[in-house]
């Protein structure tokens, strides 16, 4: 009967083309991760049995920016995008006031919000605790940067993806130290590998107590603060302010997202 | 901790907000189709015979929606051109990514809806190429079309509430971190696609069929269908708000102040004006018999729920994380995920809706009804 074998041809020729097309992906087009994880690439895997991680003493800080633009120079983050950034507080009212310098970056936390809803597995965790992003991999949609509570990611405007701090991954790899400890004048950043307790950055935890920003998040940050003060530890909501203001009038409101002035 | 007033001099940093435009009204998109096939399933699946001339109608309805859907995704992607990667990797994060799930919802929905239709307008195709349709095919065909139904609801349910997961597992979001997230989604859905068709109905059954007659009674259902889809939308919303604002944790302190600046966008227009204003027309009888307030219902209610999406998403966005109040969020009018994206969006809408309702026979399905009671 022709309708039969019409059916039986279409039945072959379906299995056929499904069982070649399967056949014919490259053993790494299935991924549970991504082909450069799969690869095992150096970059991907980080130093295996170290826990990177970051102490800021807070006491040490002066609120220079060294840091914010040695990080800008050193991964070239493109412009009115950063990495790393110290905000200055005011804390208290008067007569009984004083200043706060909060330096803030990617926390690389153990528990990193951004990598678990990642759809394409372009952003994870290197066995170093380093979080990082394919730039090759990554299409854009924007999940992770709004998952991070600490507004630590952002659209790099040249690669079109999501871009964030890499602990200086690439110098960290080569035994150099990232960007913003290097220049940091008062030394108040510390890097170092907190599962070696001999390292820098284990002392200082070891020594004085020591806190993170946000802990409800439940992200496990490994970005730790000494000194920090518990009125900007969470990094509270508040009314708009003068600031805003200013940033009203130097035309910051014709782009998309803007701040909000009075 | 609060130790009164704070201020944040060197700050002036803007962080990235990554959804735009485009994700509103794909939300409301997708929402939209699920409500038309739950109301096609009320009579396909659950036999209510009253919805039986519109089943069709809003099967189809269901399908044109979710096939423009996903084109509001694709133009929110900063590399759309990478959409292989998706499939291809990052399948560990399967368990914790709603949007890995919604992916593939969004492929397997349209197709049964698409499945569906066929086998419900077999009949008609069949008599146009003059095959004899028995009785056994059609007894056959009525029962593999309850079973599509009753896989497509929870299929419905869940196309659309996972974009609820989405944002309630976004804890950095005070606005979207709620386990009700998607129950919410789900019930505003309802009333946003119930408006669709009231909209909808009248305008095809008008211009379009052969009978050239509006259902009023249909109308008058279909409101008084809004009006307690409207009830159960705002039943969710207060247990939302009430616990959200009143005995949450710290998030608490962002949703003040983001409600308090927000108070005539959400509580005037979208509650008041674009909720209980239809409510009000679909139960008071005086309104819901004339076919002008209807529609205006229908109206009002298919926008209030986009200006919900509208607050929530990227009202959620702009509370700041790290940065003092608020920000705000000026779509571009040209571009990637712009005002253009949106009007384009609907455009296609249109196209397809022309499309499908010119392929499929609904308008001689739908006469059999009529053509019956008189």
């Amino acid at each position: 009967m022709p309708s039969k074998s019409r059916r039986e041809f279409v039945k072959k020729a379906t299995g056929f083309i499904g069982v070649s097309t399967l056949a014919s992906t490259h053993a790494h087009a299935l991924s549970l991760t991504n082909p450069g994880r799969d690869a095992k690439d150096a970059r991907y895997v980080g130093q295996e049995g170290k826990r990177f991680g970051m102490v800021i003493d807070l006491r040490k800080c002066v609120g220079c920016q060294a840091c914010t633009s040695a990080c800008k120079s050193e991964n070239k983050v493109p412009k009115e995008k950063f990495r790393t950034y110290v905000p200055e507080y005011e804390l208290g009212s008067y007569p009984n006031v004083r200043k706060a310098f909060l330096p803030q970056l990617c926390n690389h936390c153990a528990e990193p919000s951004c990598v678990s809803v990642c759809p394409t597995g372009a952003t994870f965790a290197r066995k170093d605790g380093i979080v990082v992003v394919d730039n090759e991999i990554c299409w854009g949609c924007g999940y992770c940067i709004n998952a991070c509570p600490y507004d630590k990611r952002y659209f790099n405007p040249i690669s079109n993806v999501a871009d964030k701090c890499t602990l200086c991954a690439h110098r960290v790899d080569h035994g150099l130290l990232p960007a913003c400890v290097e220049s940091c004048v008062g030394g108040a950043r510390v890097f170092g590998d907190l599962n070696d307790p001999a390292s820098h950055a284990s002392r200082l935890l070891a020594t004085f107590p020591a806190t993170v920003l946000k802990p409800a998040s439940g992200t496990k940050p490994r970005v730790f603060y000494i000194a920090l003060s518990g009125e900007i530890q969470s990094l509270p909501y508040s009314n708009g302010i003068l600031d805003d203001a200013v940033r009203k009038r130097e035309g910051a409101l014709h782009k998309e997202w803007s701040s909000k002035g009075e | 901790m609060d130790f009164g007033s704070l201020l944040h001099t060197i700050s002036s940093i803007t962080p990235d907000r990554p959804w735009g435009i485009d994700i509103p009204n794909y939300f409301w998109f997708t929402g939209s189709s699920a409500a038309a096939f739950i109301i096609s399933s009320f009579a396909h699946v659950f036999g209510m015979k009253e919805y039986k001339p519109i089943a069709g109608f809003s099967l189809l309805l269901a399908f044109v929606l979710l096939v423009a859907a996903p084109m509001n995704l694709i133009d929110d992607l900063r590399q759309p051109g990478r959409i292989i990667n998706f499939f291809f990797y990052g399948w560990e994060n399967f368990p914790t990514s709603p949007m890995k799930w919604g992916v593939l919802l969004l492929m397997a929905y349209p197709l049964l809806i698409l499945a569906e239709a066929i086998v419900l307008y077999r009949p008609y195709f069949t008599m146009k190429k003059g095959v004899v349709y028995t009785k056994e095919q059609e007894e056959k065909d009525h029962r593999l079309g309850v079973l599509l139904g009753a896989i497509g609801i929870p299929l419905a349910l869940s196309v659309h509430g996972y974009t609820g997961y989405i944002l309630g597992a976004v804890h950095a979001i005070p606005l979207f971190h709620t386990p009700i997230m998607p129950i919410l989604f789900l019930a505003s859905a309802m009333v946003s696609g119930t408006g669709l068709l009231i909209i909808l109905l009248p305008i095809f059954q008008k211009f379009f069929t052969d009978f050239k007659r509006i259902d009023y009674a249909m109308m008058q259902r279909l409101a008084r269908l809004l009006a307690w889809f409207i009830v159960i939308d705002l039943v969710i919303r207060f247990f939302w708000l009430t616990f959200a604002i009143t005995f949450n944790n710290e998030e608490k302190y962002a949703l003040k102040l983001f409600f308090g600046e927000n108070f005539w966008e959400v509580l005037i227009v979208d509650y008041v004006i674009c909720l209980f204003v239809p409510m009000a027309i679909g139960f008071i009888r005086f309104f819901s018999r004339s076919l002008k307030w209807v529609l205006f219902a229908g109206v009002l209610s298919a926008i209030g729920v986009w200006i919900f999406r509208w607050n929530t998403v990227i009202g959620g966005q702009s509370i700041g994380k790290t940065t003092p109040f608020l920000l705000e969020y000026h779509p571009h009018v040209f571009g990637f995920d712009s005002i253009l994206s949106v009007v384009s969006n609907w455009s296609l809408l249109i196209a397809l809706i022309a499309a499908i309702m010119a392929l499929f026979p609904w308008d001689k399905e739908m006469a059999n009804y009529y053509t019956k009671e008189q």
